[in-house]
């Protein structure tokens, strides 16, 4: 007996364009202790596959046909009443993002205890030592004292630890995460995926985990099943879907998977320096400077990674360099000491955000955005068709808007707009973290073309170790504001470097098989 | 823009405030035409006319035909609150933007001052301009314009200062665009639907606000037939013939109650976020 099973679930959102289906003919079942991973791209509907089997489903949503069955009981037929006592009791859910899975006007032990009163029947007192003791058991320091704070009072690998405690702490047969590392840290991740492993161990507890990270998944999960616009394309052993994957869509994602032992550039940036920054302090208002003492230097050319957990200081470091921040320090570009930010400079340093949706002005069309650079570096207008075609895109997108982009689309004409000013060195921040992966190796195998084309030099602002040692040449490793490590790729990889720094590694190994 | 016109139409109150819109424009163009006597046409015989066949909305202290009036002082009260409100509020959207991109002192220094206009009361600020800058429509507009404009900065700023976290204004910063730049073709754009709504609603208090120095005697002047200026001539003769003092006043409420309607279609129809 299975403890979960989705039979032939189809399911549509009623728009205004008319009916859309998200789920078609899904089928899946997960047997107790078991761990199934589910992957797809964002668009792909795993996460309306979650909140269809919590049964939280959107007022706009119709479901066609299919069955779900938690264990014995048909979900669908389920009544509100009925479903009280299965969610949080029966089956429960870890999110994405654990600040906003905790209400912030409540303490943690309130939350906590919340669930063992209501499906436990233990009283308050009962109920708060229980949960003291579940806390307790995700590893948290001083589990009383945590108790009292308010999830604003708690990190965010911490309140993540909660709302595992809080989905663990009735001993459901189902636990359904979502992403459940995504907005952490590396490092706090790899953490929680610890957890995780040793909870599994301990409960025997059914999973669903659902992740765009075929890579991570394929470690968590016993079966991993592939998703591809609402339809299960490929379903097979974890271990065997990276090594020997049949469907074409699977194929694609394993091979867009970044192995960083298969180096994409092979070049050496030549002995001629571009940029350096000395002693680069940012402050904001506070006390403590975001970053201290930076010193950093570029080769024409080169790629440089930079790498860090967030708050380590790795975009404060790219906004002055890009005169974003406040900072002290010298910056020198091409022998030339920078004493302020003039256009020559901010024409030759160009910055790509992370997020394309709010780099790129919803109310302008493509063509005014790459007219800007243009108009004040100079170039000419009738080179914008070029600029596209360039990155990729057909000329005939000069009059569309960002949102009739796709994420890859948009991220495109980010990079296409930097490169209107003919820049020497482009300050990449993060910027392949929020596409799906087939569009982030797409997007810089296009990086990498436009390098060989113009010899512009990057820094490679990213979290993704594995992708930052398939390009840099050399890697700057920060923590706390400070670069505790600066080393060439070759030296990465036989293991010398700061213990930090092989901290990282470790908590990304690179994909099996 | 066309989409956001297509979702107005499907909400009732955007529907109804439409509708009531499209009359007050047909009497705004047409009303003179339209009209069967001319509004100042005097009829001593047909003083205080009760509604009836030949006048439909009655006829005032000196016989004029009250639905005459009416149809031509559309042109002197609607067109002029319009575009008093939405004068007042594209300053005040500048002001706005403007204080959310500045930041530190600037913004300080930009608020509190507003703050401190908005502590007077609209009708008060609105009296004490008038009086320094002379009675008359273009100076009631003005006043107008200029009480409207605090509120609407202080609206602005507020979505401003989300829009100033955006990357799109980093990038532009970072690539040494101008602050004019900045504020009038980055920043403007994406706060304008929010100021739009609220310069809608505010067109309500403005026809209002115009009507009350009209008839404190501040705004327009006789004989124009100013709706507020007809009230405030008819309330002698309110016992005697209430029609005359009623259908002014109704076609202000009626006024003020379509930009409110349309105010609240509009935000609907421009946030379409619930939708899925």
């Amino acid at each position: 007996m299975s403890v979960l099973s989705v039979r032939d679930y189809s399911l549509d959102y009623l728009t205004r364009a008319g009916s859309q289906r998200v789920l078609q003919d899904v089928t899946l079942s997960i047997a107790p202790g078991e761990v199934l991973g589910l992957v797809g791209e964002s668009g792909s509907g795993k996460t309306s596959l979650a909140w269809a089997i919590m049964r939280h489903l959107p007022r706009n949503a119709r479901e066609s046909e299919g069955q779900i069955g938690l264990g014995d009981t048909d979900l669908r037929a389920a009544t509100a009443k009925a479903l009280e006592t299965i969610r949080g009791r029966r089956m429960s859910m870890v999110f994405q993002d654990p600040s906003t899975a905790l209400n912030p006007t409540l303490s943690i032990g309130r939350q906590v205890s919340e669930v063992l009163v209501r499906h436990r029947g233990l009283d308050e007192k009962e109920a708060w030592a229980a949960a003291t003791e579940a806390l307790a058991h995700v590893e948290l320091r001083d589990p009383a004292a945590l108790m009292k704070r308010y999830p604003h009072e708690a990190s965010g690998g911490e309140k993540q630890r909660v709302v595992i405690a809080t989905a663990f702490a009735c001993r459901p047969e189902l636990i359904v995460f979502d992403e459940p590392t995504t907005a952490l840290d590396v490092i706090t991740g790899a953490r929680i995926l610890d957890l995780f492993a040793r909870l599994r161990a301990e409960t025997g507890v059914a999973a669903l985990y659902i992740s765009h990270d075929l890579a991570l998944v394929s470690r968590v999960a016993d079966r991993v099943a592939i998703l591809e616009r609402g339809r299960i394309v490929e379903e097979a052993p974890a271990d065997r879907i990276f090594r020997s994957p049949t469907h074409d869509y699977t194929r694609r994602l394993v091979a867009a998977v970044p192995r960083p032992e298969h180096r994409l550039v092979s070049d050496m940036p030549t002995p001629e320096p571009l940029l350096s920054a000395e002693n680069i302090a940012v402050r904001y208002h506070r006390k403590r400077p975001a970053t201290a003492d930076l010193r950093i230097d570029l080769k024409r050319g080169e790629i440089l990674g930079v790498v860090g957990e967030s708050g380590s200081g790795k975009s404060s470091l790219a906004r002055a360099l890009t005169g974003l921040a406040d900072y002290s320090g010298t910056i020198t570009l091409a022998g030339r000491r920078i004493a302020h930010m003039d256009r020559s400079y901010r024409r030759a340093v160009q910055i790509v955000f992370q997020h394309p949706d709010s780099s790129l002005n919803p109310r302008h069309t493509v063509a005014e955005l790459l007219a800007r650079p243009l108009k004040l570096y100079g170039g000419d207008i009738k080179s914008i068709p070029q600029l596209l075609t360039d990155v990729q895109l057909p000329a005939g997108y000069v009059s569309r808007y960002p949102h009739q982009l796709s994420g890859g689309e948009k991220q495109r004409v980010a990079i296409a707009r930097a490169f209107a000013a003919k820049p020497q060195l482009v300050i990449c921040d993060e910027i392949t973290a929020p596409l799906d992966v087939s569009v982030q190796a797409s997007v810089v195998e296009l990086l990498l073309r436009l390098r060989a084309t113009h010899g512009t030099s990057y820094l490679f602002i990213t979290h993704d170790l594995n992708l930052v040692q398939q390009v840099a040449h050399r890697i700057a490793v920060m923590k706390g504001g400070e670069i505790v490590d600066l080393l060439g790729i070759d030296e990465l990889r036989a293991g010398q470097g700061h213990p930090y720094t092989r901290e990282l590694l470790a908590a990304a190994p690179p994909p099996v098989g | 823009m066309s989409d956001a016109l297509h979702r107005l139409t499907r909400t009732p109150q955007g529907m109804l405030g439409l509708g009531l819109l499209a009359v007050l424009v047909l009497a705004c163009l047409l009303g003179s035409l339209v009209a069967p006597y001319s509004p100042e046409a005097m009829d001593f015989a047909g003083r205080f006319a009760a509604p009836g066949v030949k006048h439909w909305f009655g006829a005032d202290q000196l016989g004029r035909d009250v639905l005459s009036r009416l149809l031509v002082g559309a042109r002197s009260t609607v067109p002029l609150a319009v575009l008093a409100t939405f004068s007042g509020a594209a300053v005040g959207a500048c002001i706005g933007t403007l204080s959310a991109y500045l930041g530190g002192r600037w913004d300080e220094a930009i608020t509190r001052t507003i703050d401190a206009v908005m502590a007077v009361p609209h009708l008060l600020l609105a009296l004490i301009l008038v009086s320094t800058l002379g009675k008359g429509s273009t100076n009631a507009a003005l006043a107008i314009a200029i009480s409207v404009a605090p509120s609407l900065a202080r609206v602005t700023r507020s979505v401003a200062l989300a829009a100033r976290q955006q990357d799109y204004v980093k990038a532009a910063i970072a690539r040494g665009e101008g602050g004019a730049w900045i504020v009038l073709r980055e920043m403007l754009p994406n706060v304008a639907a929010p100021v739009i709504i609220e310069a809608t609603i505010r067109v309500a208090f403005a026809v209002m606000l115009f009507a009350t120095l009209s008839f404190l005697g501040l705004g327009a002047q006789p004989p124009e037939s100013e709706w507020g200026l007809m009230v405030s001539e008819a309330r002698r003769y309110m016992h005697q013939a209430p029609w005359v003092i009623v259908a002014p006043a109704l076609a202000i409420a009626v006024t003020a109650i379509c930009f409110n309607l349309l105010g609240d279609g509009l935000r609907d129809a421009l946030n379409p976020r619930d939708e899925r």
